[in-house]
């Protein structure tokens, strides 16, 4: 795939922590449409490369491009400048995240949340915002939960609110991290199965996730770190049946 | 320049005021920590009936500011037949609404301690005033250290106000040098920078308690 | 007592009323802007904000009425009583309510502050938006108490001769030379301000914590 057909195209990207490398060389084109899940053991640094596409982490060096517009740096190698802040913020709202704890602002109510941004950020009008916004509730299954505030959700129910969040911005990629880590376990379902929708319906997202199952079912493509480096990027059919490296072999076991 | 020199020559009057104050505070808190104590004692032990009155007792006083007080007792204590002078109707306003704040910060501090460990001290066959005495303060004592430090400050703070009351103290000597000098900023520039001083004593102290926290609690 | 004589202390009453309100208008801002200033981290700004705090935190507020009464016309700008008294609770309560906005700009959760920025949502708008919206709530039981301890602190200013609740009971007293009456019917007047805020307060906050189930870190 040319580097500017892709979706998310990243070179040469590092990250260190006061010295300590948390991602090493990544090289990566996502093709548009996709669903890409990473996985890899904790402290693999696949939640830093996550943060790192919407430049919420800065990387130590390489480029990011999301549908071929540079993120966080303007220019090309050494001429490489970082971006005015307004620009990286309009270059984000093309890039939705959906967060492990959700993120909700707890002022807002849950329409509030879903419109927030797009009428604030990109200029929408109320009135269609909060329309297009019930309409994306009621996808997800929370039509009457539109006006009350998320302390009164449950955690599965705040992250399919969290979802719409995403979608209402009508981005070109989300990115989840880890979504269904911080939810009791009889709630996972319900939003592995609206993820599971919106994979369907060709959206193009990259989940950061431990549900091999669902990685498997899901997934276009997996990509696997290990150590601050991608290891192995594959068909799930071809990952877990026949993982080419040692380490994603235990990982696979293991789980 | 003149001004510095005018603060030098009367350090005497500087120095009995800041002795005043001090002697004052500690006289106040030597008195109010162990009378709240008994107080948050009351408030957390006592019958229903007397535990809501006294609630309502130490809640009213905290709404009272503190130079209406020194007022009322100061004006007040001679018609019950007490004559005092400027400087002990202070140390007695001071002390009763001192009481009333460190008692409720000890009922807080109380209410903070793990019951666990006072039912394993219930377990283990101690008395109701072991308990309170090898159980309950020790560990206030530290946990309590920072709110009980930011109540030790007011008090410091609120004892200036005497000097309304006609008590020499800190302030006192500072307007009292300023007004017989005609030069108002170094005399109490002088004032906030000895004031400034006694709060840097009283954070140092909670900072040695937080240390000790620190190494005990993690 | 005489009606006259407590009508003269009602009339100081609007006047603690007056002071208290004018300095919280100004005060409460201007602490946020102290805590804003100290959390942009700029060099020698955030040292001198700091030192300004602390030495308004351990100087008594009547120390501090007398110093800005006789110091500011020593330096040229003379003052009244009122301004004056006015500048001093200012100085006060704005030194104390920005330790309350400072701690609650240092906890206010991170990962609602990254959703904003991933949201493309500027720096300006996340404040007005996401922050202040919450931490205004979040922290209003505290700001209602600084309130409260800002009334507390008005009886100082009648050293500096404004006529508000304790001087005109003073005032009542050197004439019927019967002091203690008129300073009870000043701590009832007093006791009730406060005691009221008070539970309002506990209304207030209430209701809040039920509404968004915010609460104090």
């Amino acid at each position: 795939m040319a580097e500017t057909d892709a979706a998310i195209s990243v070179r040469g990207l590092c990250k260190d922590f006061d010295g300590f490398e948390v991602l090493r060389d990544i090289d990566l084109d996502l093709a548009p449409g996709t669903t890409t899940c990473i996985l890899g053991p904790s402290g693999s640094g696949k939640s830093t490369f996550l943060r790192c596409l919407n430049w919420l982490e800065q990387p130590s060096a390489g480029s990011i491009r999301i549908d071929g517009k540079p993120i966080g740096r303007s220019g090309d190698g050494r001429a490489a400048k970082p971006m005015a802040r307004r620009e990286l913020a309009a270059t984000r709202t093309s890039i939705a995240m959906v967060f492990q704890h959700f993120a909700l602002w707890p002022h807002l109510t849950v329409l509030g949340n879903v419109t927030e941004a797009p009428v604030q950020v990109l200029g929408r009008p109320k009135r269609e915002a909060e329309e297009e916004g019930r309409a994306i509730l009621a996808r997800v299954g929370l039509t009457e939960k539109a006006d009350v505030y998320p302390h009164t959700l449950s955690g599965g129910q705040k992250q399919r609110v969290a979802i719409s969040r995403a979608l209402a911005m009508r981005p070109k990629v989300i990115l989840f991290d880890e979504p269904t880590s911080a939810l009791d376990p009889e709630m996972v379902g319900e939003v592995l199965c609206v993820i599971r929708e919106l994979a369907r319906e060709g959206l193009t997202m990259v989940v950061v996730t431990h549900e091999m199952s669902f990685a498997r079912e899901v997934a276009d493509t997996i990509v696997f770190m290990d150590g601050g480096r991608i290891r192995e990027v594959a068909a799930p059919t071809d990952f877990f049946t026949n993982p080419q490296s040692d380490r994603a072999r235990r990982f696979i076991f293991r789980n | 320049m003149n001004g510095l020199l005018v603060v030098w020559e009367s350090r005497d009057v500087f120095l009995w005021g800041a002795a005043n104050t001090l002697s004052l505070v500690l006289g106040c808190l030597l008195l109010s920590i162990p009378v709240g104590i008994l107080g948050a004692v009351v408030l957390t032990e006592a019958p229903a009936p007397l535990r809501r009155l006294f609630g309502e007792v130490v809640d009213l006083l905290r709404c009272v500011p503190f130079l209406l007080l020194a007022y009322v007792v100061y004006y007040g204590l001679p018609e019950l037949g007490l004559r005092l002078d400027p400087w002990w109707a202070g140390l007695m306003s001071l002390t009763v609404y001192t009481t009333a704040y460190l008692a409720e910060i000890f009922r807080a501090a109380f209410l903070a301690v793990a019951p666990d460990n006072i039912e394993a001290a219930h377990a283990f066959g101690l008395s109701r005033s072991l308990i309170y005495r090898r159980i309950i303060l020790p560990q206030v004592a530290i946990t309590a250290a920072p709110v009980i430090g930011n109540q030790v400050i007011t008090t410091i703070r609120d004892s200036a106000l005497l000097m309304i009351i006609t008590v020499q103290e800190l302030t006192f000597a500072a307007n009292f040098v300023s007004a017989n000098h005609f030069t108002p900023f170094a005399p109490f520039a002088a004032a906030v920078g000895l004031y400034l001083l006694m709060s840097f004593v009283v954070e140092a102290g909670v900072r040695r308690m937080e240390r000790v926290r620190k190494v005990r609690y993690g | 007592m005489t009606w006259p004589a407590i009508r003269t202390i009602l009339d100081g009453a609007v006047v603690t009323a007056a002071l208290a309100a004018v300095s919280i208008v100004f005060s409460l801002p201007l602490g946020l802007l102290l805590a804003l200033l100290r959390a942009g981290r700029i060099p020698v700004v955030t040292g001198l904000l700091a030192a300004f705090v602390s030495l308004v935190r351990a100087t008594p507020f009547v120390t501090l009425v007398l110093f800005v009464f006789f110091i500011l016309p020593a330096a040229g700008l003379e003052l009244e009583p009122v301004p004056a008294a006015i500048v001093a609770l200012t100085l006060n309560t704005a030194a104390f309510s920005s330790e309350i906005w400072r701690s609650a700009l240092l906890t206010f959760p991170r990962d609602q502050l990254e959703a904003a920025t991933a949201f493309g949502m500027s720096k300006r708008a996340t404040f007005i938006r996401i922050v202040f919206p919450q931490i205004w709530r979040a922290n209003l039981g505290p700001l209602v108490s600084e309130v409260t301890i800002l009334l507390k602190c008005t009886p100082a200013v009648a050293v500096i001769g404004v006529v508000e609740i304790t001087r005109a009971a003073g005032r009542v007293g050197a004439e019927t030379y019967e002091p203690l009456p008129p300073f009870l019917v000043a701590t009832l007047i007093y006791t009730a301000l406060i005691a009221t805020l008070v539970r309002g307060q506990r209304v207030v906050e209430r209701r809040i914590a039920r509404r968004f189930g915010l609460v104090r870190p």
